[in-house]
Parts: structure tokens; C-alpha cells; sequence
């Protein structure tokens, strides 16, 4: 299984999405972030946005990185903390 | 260099951050804090409250990414940062950077990159209530053209 974390507003987009999802051959983010399209086109606009920033088991990484089984992949609008 | 990160929902003391960064080490000359509050007006309306969110375990992880850079590029002694997260209201506290050095110029400067640093690359998001709606804080210019900088002195 690979968790998929949504944070700050992407969280608010992702309401219904199933938060563990079936581990496969050559998965990458883009991969996950395209299976999400048909069913939460809304929530699949915004990850497309520029500024969005992926981390695989808590380190930032590109769209195209492989994510195997037990991957924790998060979904990282811009940061507004301090 | 004796590094300090916090993530918490409870409140801080500045005095106490102060008096443990004091009693590091007799090399101590220079201590320089800042604190961050919030503010009651986000775009010219008032808030009823600020929720900070976190993404526990990685936030700490780029904390200390930043502390160690600090502590790579300028000579300090101790370095506290503090972020507090959950529910706030108008004027609580929000943030702590405590920096200990030998020099003041030292102390000054990693204090600013710290806080540069931490408003762009560790993973906080702030959502304020106004008017009984909730909304997620946008992202600012001038916070990354603030972060930029320090890179381009490398």
C-alpha cells in the first residue's frame, strides 16, 4: 500500500479520497496524481498547480521518481508558517 | 553549537528561552531573539483565529536542516527555534528563534536566515477564521525574495 498525505489547502480539496492506495509496477507521483483526475478533477487542477511540492517518505522529490510499496507521498502546497 | 527545536501547541516563555541560552557558555556575548505573533488583520480584515498545520516527523527534519546550515555558515553557540501549532488567537505567540554567539553580527544574521528559511521550507500551513469562514493563508513574494537572498550570497 502507498499513504497519500494532502496538506493545508490541497487537504480541503482531497475530502473523499481513499488515503491508502494499491502499490504497482512503475508508480511515480505523476502516475497517482493522474489515477485522481477521473473521480477529483478539482483536487487534480490544484496538484497540477507549478507550486506544488511532492515528498516520498518525507523528502521533497521530482514528479518522476519511482514510489514502491509502503511509500508514504505527500502533497505540499506552498509553505505559510512563521 | 547546542541546537534546540520545538514543535508545540503550549505557549513559551521568552525570558526562560533567553536565560537557557545565557547559561550555554561563558563565551556567550550575544543573544538575539525574535518572536512571532499574530497579527489580528490578514488582508485588512480582522481574524478570529489562526490553526497552524504541520506535517509531524518532516517539519521537524527541515528545522534541523535549517539550524544545521545556520550553524555551518556563522560561528553560534546555541540556536533555539520554537513553533507552536493548533489553535491561535490575535497577539499569541507563534514562533521562537533564539540565537547564542561569541559576536553580534553572528547571532543577528543567522536569526534573520533562520526565520527566512523557516517561512519558506519548513512545512507549516496557517488557516485563518474571518467572519466565522475559514481560509487558508496564501503564500508571499517577499517572503521567498527574502529567502532568495541568502542564497545568492553563497
Amino acid at each position: 500500500m502507498i499513504k497519500l498525505l494532502f496538506f493545508g489547502r490541497l487537504g480541503d480539496f482531497a475530502e473523499g479520497v481513499t488515503p491508502n492506495i494499491e502499490a504497482r509496477a512503475d508508480l511515480t507521483p505523476a502516475k497517482i496524481r493522474d489515477q485522481l483526475a477521473a473521480d477529483h478533477p478539482a483536487l487534480f487542477a490544484e496538484l497540477s498547480q507549478p507550486q506544488v511540492l511532492i515528498s516520498l517518505n518525507q523528502m521533497i522529490v521530482g514528479w518522476e521518481q519511482p514510489v514502491f510499496d509502503g511509500a508514504e507521498l505527500a502533497f505540499l502546497p506552498p509553505v505559510t508558517g512563521g | 553549537m547546542k541546537p534546540s527545536i520545538r514543535i508545540q501547541t503550549e505557549d513559551f516563555d521568552l525570558g526562560a528561552e533567553y536565560q537557557l541560552l545565557r547559561q550555554l557558555d561563558a563565551a556567550v556575548g550575544a543573544i538575539v531573539t525574535f518572536t512571532g505573533l499574530v497579527r489580528d488583520l490578514e488582508k485588512d480584515s480582522s481574524i478570529n483565529s489562526l490553526t497552524l498545520q504541520h506535517y509531524p516527523g518532516m517539519t521537524e527534519s527541515l528545522l534541523q536542516e535549517i539550524v544545521d546550515q545556520a550553524a555551518a555558515r556563522w560561528d553560534l553557540i546555541g540556536l533555539t527555534v520554537i513553533h507552536r501549532v493548533g489553535k491561535l488567537l490575535p497577539s499569541d505567540q507563534i514562533v521562537f528563534v533564539g540565537v547564542a554567539s561569541q559576536h553580534r553580527a553572528d547571532a543577528f544574521e543567522a536569526a534573520q536566515f533562520v526565520m527566512d528559511y523557516l517561512k519558506t521550507k519548513a512545512t507549516f500551513w496557517k488557516k485563518v477564521e474571518q467572519d466565522g469562514q475559514q481560509h487558508w493563508v496564501e503564500s508571499k513574494d517577499s517572503d521567498q525574495a527574502a529567502s532568495q537572498r541568502w542564497a545568492n550570497d553563497d
